[in-house]
């Protein structure tokens, strides 16, 4: 059983638990266990399961090793310590483990000071793809006993013939860092890698998992521990200390009037905002949500308050290793005053104190919001202090929900991908390597795995199939069969000399990052893009590069061709890619605040002289009961302000505010009037509008015969038509109609097919499945060769089944990781249900809660000025028609 | 069937023609024993181009009964060598039309891809022509070249590999394999096939720089006034001249 452990231990007898040295060490360095430690020492130590969740400062990672170390010093001191592997670290990340490798050296050198030569030494090895041979040699001669490895790595352990063998003595395993593991694949390949683990020891072992918070708690619980084979998950206790540490934050708009401000007065206040921050702390973090926003807030930082090298630093993806290195070193030594980051330092690298964590622009989840505010304030007595800036109002509202949601501790949820079949097959080959299994067996192993407990016997069979080359004549199965396969046994073994060389090559889940030349018209190189944002475009779409907009065409292997598209307003910003969708569950608390709000304010428009106010430029400021409700969620003055007028410019523009229930469907145009808008005020997050926008656009264009474009955000999305089109209200209902009674999967699946994101997609998938290989007998082959062979195979696999394992798994990720389509199935049988209404109404100009979306393509990081003249213009559209009405 | 000349016929979506007066098939870039190739480098691309190669000329056969086969060119496809798959596959298309289709004469042109493969046509029993060869009044010649002869009314070419590629309403981009047909500047006729390669999707002639790909595009020859004959669901597509499809988006 998965349930929350909810006492704690007292002092003594956590203490207590610890053998006698590891607790002498202990108290004279620490005194008293941190929360966590206050449930694990004894946990651990009696060998429970445990998942511990608890922010920067909460010693995690002692609350698992204190105990971990006890029992190895118990063995050491009785004598019987052996040069075999007890317990398995497993980070995603490489620097992590040097850290881990030194924290645990420290007390071990310490202890050993005082113990002379009588006992044992406990040794520690760190065993990553920068391991040197030399050191692999060793550590097969003597393996440690504390083995600190990634998740890549332990999978190529558990298949290399000799090392295996000293795996099976471990008796604990901790997963650090287990919020960045468990909702993608490579924490899929990971739950895998631990099922077969489980199996060569030949009984289950302690796991220990640590991270930031995350939601569903029992969701990642199951995950660390999997199922047993009574078909039950694995007992386990939850340890959730995220809450213990108190938290300050609120959202801030750093200017009173954020529409009628000038640029530059926006841009002066946001680093001045910045500024008095930094000055106020010894040290500040600072992320930006994309590389290029990093860039420019260190470069402003610098200009506008000559910060030199030594006091601000950036710190992201894009920034060679070294780079890095250098910047957590100046954190961890308390020299910079201030680090900005896109999501690089999210995870648990120890950089030292930080004392501020400013988030500018939205983190677009409330967890994540908890998990980067969460870096601050060093010590677990600390108060974790962060702000959160926003310069739009959509984002004013946005950040405001989600804060208030962090203080209730409303958190939005995660989800594992299920029955990922390409992440699968790796490990069927990897088993198969290892030796004859039962195909049962087999199977029973593999649904042991949280991701794949609900796996269909069916799926298996299908990928034993086409692992063992069932796709191609017998004659061919020499080169094609990963596996051997009898059907009559019921038996899967090793195949071919090269599968095992194969295996070593290819493995790991994580897809090469490239850029994509970017050509014009006669093959004029433009610059480039990188791939993930390739694969989100459309032809037709039209995007900046290099300060020019373009219309994209097509695309062939790693090249893009576009044309030049000077008149016409982008559709889709450049960090597109880059930016995390809005979480559902924020998503539906926004809405039902849209609600609440607009009712009050509704209210309190009638009841007082608020439209005078609002058009006389006096602010209104509200009533009693919206300023109770605001003032009861952690913002500033502006952000207050700001959210009273934008409802209460949408109620008086547009007489509706969209909500969780409501979705607004707005028919407008552009203030050219060269193209109609069909604006849906659907608030359900970028995943689920990315499946409705299309099935609304398929239906559109034949509906009313036109081409359709799009433009996708959060918030909702618009439909594009060319302005001579005329659409009637009944045109609309009709369209809705239509499009919640259709058959989505069947639209989307077919609309997916010819798309960049099925081209890119399913190379990755292909690739995961050793389909398409990176590198074969030594040689490395390139993305675009592999892009191109991809794309071949991609053709020929539809011809021999649309259920191919590696056809299905794009499907499946596509719609379900990257778009959100079982939602949006809901919304729209929701819609059918009347359990959601829509209402459409018809505007002269986009009303203001439409502003973001339709401009949402000029959007960039710290806002483009094309952009904010644009919004303004479409704001002064709403105010003159407004005081027409009322005034 | 569709009659592009008197004399010239195109069967209902096969990539390939029938000339009458010389009672034969025309086929082109069948780059056989690709998989193969494919799966030696590392991309296990499934077995199809040969399975779905047979069934077309099965039903070329049918529909013609031609006792002779041309192919312009690129019958397979590594440049470097003769790989084994490539020789299984071509030794057994050879026997294919030999004994299923009672084909009695087997023409190559040899393309770019078809080096080394000299050495079997005495065992296997074929003719073979480097680049170009007049036959009637046709010049068959591979087109990675200029054509040199000056003879013939009508030339036939492969290599190109044409294709159209349209866009949906969503704007989603599909390629469709053509024909194309049209007039050198010395006023013969000119028709160039598409791939029989089940793989080969096509060059977009109507987006692409050709003269890149195919010299005659550069001296000899305007695309945009040829016409594509493009391959549908069991039928031929007139989709006028590719000027035209240009602008069409």
């Amino acid at each position: 059983m998965i349930e929350y452990y909810k006492k704690p231990f007292s002092r003594d007898e956590s203490l207590g638990s610890l053998n006698f040295y590891i607790r002498d060490w202990f108290e004279k360095r620490y005194r008293n266990p941190t929360p966590p430690q206050l449930y694990s020492f004894k946990l651990i130590r009696e060998k429970r399961n445990l998942l511990i969740t608890a922010p920067t400062g909460s010693g995690k990672t002692f609350s698992a090793f204190m105990a971990i170390l006890s029992d190895l010093m118990d063995i050491a001191e009785a004598g019987k310590l052996e040069d075999k592997i007890y317990c398995v670290y497993i980070s995603p990340l490489r620097a992590l483990n040097n850290d881990i490798y030194r924290n645990l050296n420290e007390p071990l050198d310490e202890i050993y000071k005082k113990l002379g030569g009588s006992v044992k030494r406990i040794s520690v090895a760190i065993r990553t793809g920068d391991t040197p041979q030399a050191e692999r040699q060793r550590m097969l001669r003597k393996p440690p006993n504390i083995l600190v490895t990634t998740p890549e790595s332990l999978a190529i352990l558990l298949n290399a013939q000799k090392f295996s063998e000293n795996l099976k003595s471990v008796r604990y395993v901790v997963i650090d860092e287990i919020h960045e593991l468990a909702n993608n694949k490579r924490g899929v390949h990971l739950s895998l890698s631990l099922e077969r683990l489980a199996d060569l020891v030949g009984s289950d072992f302690t796991r220990v998992g640590l991270g930031a918070t995350l939601h569903p708690l029992e969701t990642a619980a199951g995950f660390l521990v999997g199922y047993g084979d009574d078909g039950k998950e694995r007992d386990c206790y939850i340890i959730d200390a995220t809450w213990d540490k108190k938290m300050d934050y609120q959202t801030m708009c750093p200017v009173s009037d954020i529409v009628n401000a000038s640029d530059d007065k926006i841009d002066e206040s946001i680093y001045k905002t910045l500024n008095s921050i930094i000055k106020k702390n010894r040290t500040t973090l600072i992320f930006t949500n994309t590389r290029s926003g990093t860039e420019r807030v260190v470069y402003n930082l610098m200009k506008r308050f000559k910060y030199g090298e030594e006091h601000v630093a950036a710190h992201h993806g894009s920034l060679s290793r070294e780079s890095r290195l250098d910047v957590e070193e100046m954190l961890k030594r308390g020299k910079l005053k201030c680090v900005v980051s896109s999501t690089s330092l999210e995870l648990g690298i120890d950089i030292g104190s930080i004392d501020d964590v400013v988030q500018l622009g939205s983190p677009k989840s409330v967890t994540r919001a908890i998990q980067r505010i969460g870096r601050s304030g060093h010590r677990f007595s600390d108060v974790a202090k962060g702000e959160i800036v926003a310069i739009n109002r959509d984002d004013l509202v946005e950040c405001a929900v989600m804060l208030d949601s962090a203080k209730k501790r409303k958190l939005d949820s995660f989800t594992i991908p299920r029955n990922a079949l390409d992440v699968l097959a790796q490990h069927i080959v990897g088993m198969a390597l290892m030796k004859k299994w039962k195909i049962d067996d087999a199977f029973a192993l593999v649904r042991r795995a949280y991701s794949y407990h609900a796996l269909d016997k069916k799926d298996f069979m299908m990928l034993i199939e086409y692992l063992s080359g069932s796709y191609v004549g017998l004659e061919s199965r020499r080169v094609y069969a990963k596996i051997w396969y009898d059907a009559n046994e019921g038996a899967i073994g090793r195949r071919g000399r090269l599968t095992r060389l194969i295996y070593f090559l290819n493995i790991g889940t994580i897809p090469d990052e490239v850029s994509v030349n970017v050509y014009g018209e006669k093959n004029k190189w433009i610059g480039s893009i990188q791939e993930e944002f390739l694969s989100r475009l459309k032809p037709g779409d039209i995007f900046v590069l290099g300060g020019r907009l373009y219309r994209f065409d097509h695309s062939r292997e790693m090249k893009a061709f576009v044309t030049r598209a000077d008149t016409k307003i982008p559709t889709i910003p450049p960090w597109f890619s880059e930016q995390l969708p809005l979480t559902y569950e924020l998503a539906l608390e926004i809405g039902r605040f849209r609600h609440d709000l607009a009712d009050a304010i509704g209210k309190e428009l009638r009841e007082t002289k608020g439209i005078t106010a609002l058009l006389k430029n006096r602010k209104f400021t509200g009533g009693k009961t919206t300023q109770e409700m605001l003032d009861a969620m952690p913002m500033d003055k502006n952000t207050k302000s700001s959210i009273i007028s934008y409802f209460a410019e949408q109620l008086l523009f547009a007489k509706h505010v969209p909500n969780d229930k409501l979705i607004l469907i707005e028919k407008t145009n552009d203030e050219k009037g060269e193209r109609n808008y069909l604006v849906f005020h659907s608030l359900y997050g970028r995943r689920l509008n990315d499946a409705l926008s299309r099935l609304f656009a398929i239906e559109a264009s034949d509906l009313f015969e036109t081409d359709v474009g799009m433009m996708i955000n959060d918030n909702g999305f618009v439909l594009v038509t060319d302005s001579s089109l005329k659409i009637s209200k009944e045109d609309i209902s009709r369209l809705v109609a239509n499009v919640a009674s259709s058959d989505a999967t069947r639209i989307i699946r077919a609309n997916v097919r010819r798309t960049e994101m099925m081209k890119r997609r399913f190379r990755h998938a292909a690739v995961r499945s050793f389909m398409v290989l990176r590198n074969y007998k030594g040689r490395q082959i390139s993305v675009k060769r592999q892009q191109i062979n991809s794309e071949l195979v991609m053709r020929a696999a539809e011809e021999i089944s649309p259920d191919f394992p590696v056809l299905k798994e794009t499907y499946r990720e596509i719609m379900e990781d990257v778009m959100d389509l079982p939602r949006a199935k809901e919304i729209l049988k929701k819609l059918k249900d009347g359990e959601i209404a829509y209402q459409i109404i018809e505007t002269q100009v986009p009303s203001p809660f439409s502003h973001v979306m339709v401009t949402f393509g000029e959007a960039d990081v710290v806002m483009m000025k094309d952009r904010r003249r644009h919004l303004r213009e479409l704001h002064k559209h709403v105010m003159q028609q407004i005081s027409k009405r009322y005034g | 069937m569709m009659r592009l000349t008197g004399d010239v016929e195109l069967a209902e979506g096969l990539p390939l023609l029938y000339i009458k007066s010389l009672d034969t098939i025309v086929c082109s870039d069948l780059h056989l024993g690709y998989e193969g190739v494919m799966a030696s480098r590392g991309s296990f691309v499934p077995k199809l181009n040969f399975r779905k190669i047979k069934e077309m000329m099965m039903k070329a056969s049918k529909a013609f009964g031609a006792k002779t086969v041309i192919v312009v060119g690129d019958i397979k496809n590594e440049f470097a060598d003769v790989h084994v798959e490539e020789f299984n596959e071509f030794r057994e298309f050879i026997g294919f039309l030999r004994k299923e289709l009672g084909i009695g004469r087997i023409i190559l042109i040899k393309g770019n891809h078809d080096n080394f493969i000299d050495r079997f046509r005495q065992a296997l029993g074929f003719e073979i022509f480097a680049q170009e060869t007049l036959l009637g009044d046709y010049l068959f010649f591979h087109g990675e070249e200029l054509p040199k002869g000056k003879g013939g009314k009508t030339l036939v070419m492969g290599h190109l590999h044409p294709a159209i590629a349209v866009y949906n309403k969503v704007g989603v981009k599909e390629k469709i394999k053509c024909f194309l047909y049209g007039q050198i500047d010395d006023g013969r006729n000119i028709v160039i096939l598409p791939a029989m390669n089940y793989f080969a999707e096509g060059v977009d002639v109507n987006q692409e720089h050709l003269e890149k790909m195919a010299p005659i595009f550069d001296s000899m020859l305007d695309v945009d006034e040829m016409k594509a004959l493009c391959l549908g669901e069991d039928e031929i597509l007139d989709f006028g001249k590719v000027g035209k499809l240009r602008k069409l988006r």
